[in-house]
């Protein structure tokens, strides 16, 4: 059960350090300079073109490597995380950006709103609508991912699965009922974030997630 | 007079709550043409739907060569490979060309030979002057030239009567003439024709009869020259003076 | 140190991955197609099943399905008792489902006016299938189906987890025997990008291609 919740844990700060990184780089990447524009878009390769697995093993061993600094599996897994989510949920962003930046940044300018205003204003409260329903998948995604938090031994619930199945010679009814909870937990929250946005979908109300 | 291919009595049809035809006796004989006209929502779109067996009344019968078709089990697709039809959304199979679309039926329904089907095809892209068009795609060709890859889809099949439902509605003029061109040249080969159209210089040419659809009824019907002249309901006389004002 | 020798140890880490990801999708092609047209067609109210299949397997982690096949089944099913398998058949079945949701979304893009036009030729709801929509659905589904392998390539990772000898393993058995803990992973990460790439990449323009020519959306 400590297990279930250390992955719940770990979706979360994923998602919230995702969810930043996220939002900022798909702004860099449709208002940035062009600098910028590479930079993100060799981020974005890297997190979505590579197994989270090899991106585990990469930051929990090469950044004490690199700089002398120690961390722990715990934090190198929730950093990763967090990278990885970003990659991901900048696509979402950037899409959801672009589709309400058409139409109406030319409405926000004849009313006289300054670039910052706009993206206040207008671009954001309606791209982060937009960008819901996938980040309801990148959340799924993620969630069923953080069992690749194993590699680092971190005691999240397929770790633990793992432990309780060697040790009580069960694996079968182990794993099923591992399965059980994951498959519960994932179709909750997406109940609940389905319900979430048909609230949200009234149009002129602000979003704040 | 010649025989009976196509007929329908007291054919009603429901969606909902919505009575879109609500009473309907037809029939069509062999070699002859008939045009329906009629205001937009009057039910001749579904009319034809379901002459063409593409969907079920609600309640009537219809009789394809005396048959009553949803009464006595028969094999429906058998009945349906005998009725052409053309639409007037585009309908080619996108991914075959024009040579494919053709042959398509004749191979998997009539269960011919390739070589045969091809020739079938072939012999029916040219009655629609578009040999040389066969080895395009549906997308390298006009919206005319796709209707007329319908038409001689429909005609491989070597059906008893075709069914048109508006061909040329969402064509530019000129591309409505070709396509119309090649519909006349059917109806003077004797081809038995169910045409929903609005042209009514080929229903004056060619027509035996027209019907005037109104409300998912057939509220009047007669000889071309009479029911274009002397339209003797008042729906049929407003309808007929604002298609031919319109224009 | 990380050398050119350990560069061309960790290659052979390749061929099974390539082996996991091609094999799984295999599996997944010959699992997704049925599922989908069971779930069209929901013949003897079948489509139950499949919806059950696909939210199930949306739903639990490819890694404890991994877990579950190799050491909760290899008991009742022998084939299990190889990580290999079980990997490849977890990522297959999972696979399955994901793409029977990719077919589902391009048949349904083909639209009425092509199942109508079958019909009127007279063709039974099969024919219409087979010979109308599936191969429109086929082109339509080739980025999303790209997309696929992809994330198969990635995930075959999670066979490292139980000790199948392929890239992820390979990177790890440099990174113990040379100390170096930068290069190893790294190298990996590029070529997994290396490969997931032009896959990918090549599908959606094929796919953009095909689209064009045949005037699909
Ligand atoms: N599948 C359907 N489900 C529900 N209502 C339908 C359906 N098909 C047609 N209708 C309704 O039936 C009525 C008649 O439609 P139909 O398409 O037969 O008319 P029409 O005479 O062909 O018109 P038009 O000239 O615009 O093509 C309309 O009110 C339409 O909305
Ligand atoms: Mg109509």
């Amino acid at each position: 059960m400590e297990g279930f919740l250390t992955t719940v844990e770990m979706t979360f700060l994923g998602l919230a350090g995702g969810f930043a990184l996220g939002i900022l780089s798909a702004l860099g990447d449709v208002y940035g300079t062009k600098l910028m524009k590479v930079v993100i878009a060799g981020y974005v390769e890297f997190f979505r073109g590579s197994p989270l697995i090899v991106q585990l093993l990469f930051f929990y061993f090469s950044i004490p490597a690199l700089t002398g600094l120690n961390w722990d599996a715990f934090t190198a897994g929730a950093v990763t995380l967090m990278l990885n989510s970003g990659a991901y949920q900048k696509g979402y962003f950037k899409g959801a950006i672009e589709a309400v930046f058409k139409d109406q940044l030319m409405a926000a300018k004849s009313l006289g709103m300054t670039f910052r205003q706009t993206l206040r204003y207008v671009v954001l409260p309606q791209a982060l609508r937009i960008v819901i329903p996938p980040w309801t998948n990148e959340y799924i995604s993620l969630g069923l991912s953080t069992s690749a938090l194993i590699v680092l031994g971190i005691r999240e619930l397929t770790n633990i699965s793992k432990s309780i199945a060697a040790q009580t010679f069960r694996p079968l009814e182990v794993y099923l009922f591992a399965s059980a909870i994951y498959f519960i937990w994932i179709t909750v929250s997406m109940k609940i974030f389905d319900w979430i946005y048909e609230k949200v979908k009234i149009p002129g109300l602000e979003v704040n997630i | 007079m010649g025989e009976v291919v196509l007929a329908c009595e007291g054919l009603k049809k429901r969606y909902g709550g919505l009575w879109v035809l609500k009473g309907i006796d037809f029939e069509i004989e062999k070699g002859q043409t008939k045009v329906i006209i009629g205001p937009s929502g009057s039910g001749k779109s579904t009319f034809l739907r379901l002459m063409g067996l593409l969907e079920p009344p609600t309640e009537g019968k219809i009789y394809f060569e005396g048959k009553d078709v949803y009464g006595s089990g028969l094999d429906l697709n058998m009945i349906r490979a005998k009725i052409g039809f053309v639409f007037q959304e585009p309908s080619l199979f996108r991914h075959l060309t024009a040579l494919g679309n053709v042959k398509l039926g004749p191979k998997v329904v009539l269960k011919m030979k390739d070589d045969e089907a091809e020739r079938k095809a072939l012999e029916a892209l040219k009655t629609v002057r578009l040999e040389e068009w066969s080895h395009h795609y549906p997308a390298q060709l006009s919206g005319g030239q796709q209707q007329r890859v319908g038409i001689a889809r429909a005609l491989a099949m070597d059906p008893d009567i075709i069914l048109f439902d508006e061909p040329t509605a969402s064509l530019d003029i000129e591309l409505t003439w070709e396509v119309i061109d090649v519909m006349k040249d059917l109806a003077r080969r004797g081809v038995t024709m169910l045409v929903v159209t609005h042209e009514l210089g080929f229903a004056k040419e060619v027509a035996d009869e027209i019907l005037f659809m109104d409300d998912g009824r057939i509220i009047e019907s007669g000889p071309p020259e009479e029911l274009l002249k002397n339209p003797k309901t008042p729906r049929a006389r407003e309808f007929l003076r604002r298609l031919i004002g319109g224009v | 140190m990380f050398t050119l020798e350990n560069f061309l140890f960790l290659l052979q880490g390749v061929p099974n991955t390539l082996a996991i990801s091609f094999l799984s999708f295999a599996l997944g092609f010959a699992l997704g197609i049925p599922t989908a047209i069971v779930k069209q067609f929901s013949p003897y109210g079948l489509g139950y099943v499949a919806d059950a299949y696909i939210s199930i397997m949306r739903g639990i982690p490819v890694l404890v399905i991994m877990l579950l096949f190799h050491f909760g089944m290899a008991g009742i099913i022998p084939m299990f008792k190889s990580a290999f398998l079980s990997a490849t058949f977890a990522l297959g079945l999972r696979s399955g489902a994901f793409q029977s949701q990719i077919f589902r979304g391009a048949i349904n893009s083909v639209g009425r006016q092509q199942m109508m036009a079958a019909t009127s030729l007279g063709m039974n709801r099969w024919q219409a299938f087979r010979y109308v929509i599936l191969p429109q659905a086929f082109i339509v589904a080739l980025p999303g189906l790209g997309s696929e392998i992809a994330l198969l390539i990635k995930d075959s990772s999670y066979a490292f987890v139980l000790g199948v000898l392929e890239l992820t393993k390979y990177s790890d058995i440099v990174r113990k025997a040379t100390r170096s803990f930068l290069y190893p992973y790294l190298i990996a990460a590029i070529l997994y990008i290396l490969i997931t790439f032009p896959v990918a990449n090549y599908l959606d323009r094929l796919g953009s291609r095909l689209k064009t020519k045949y005037g699909l959306r």
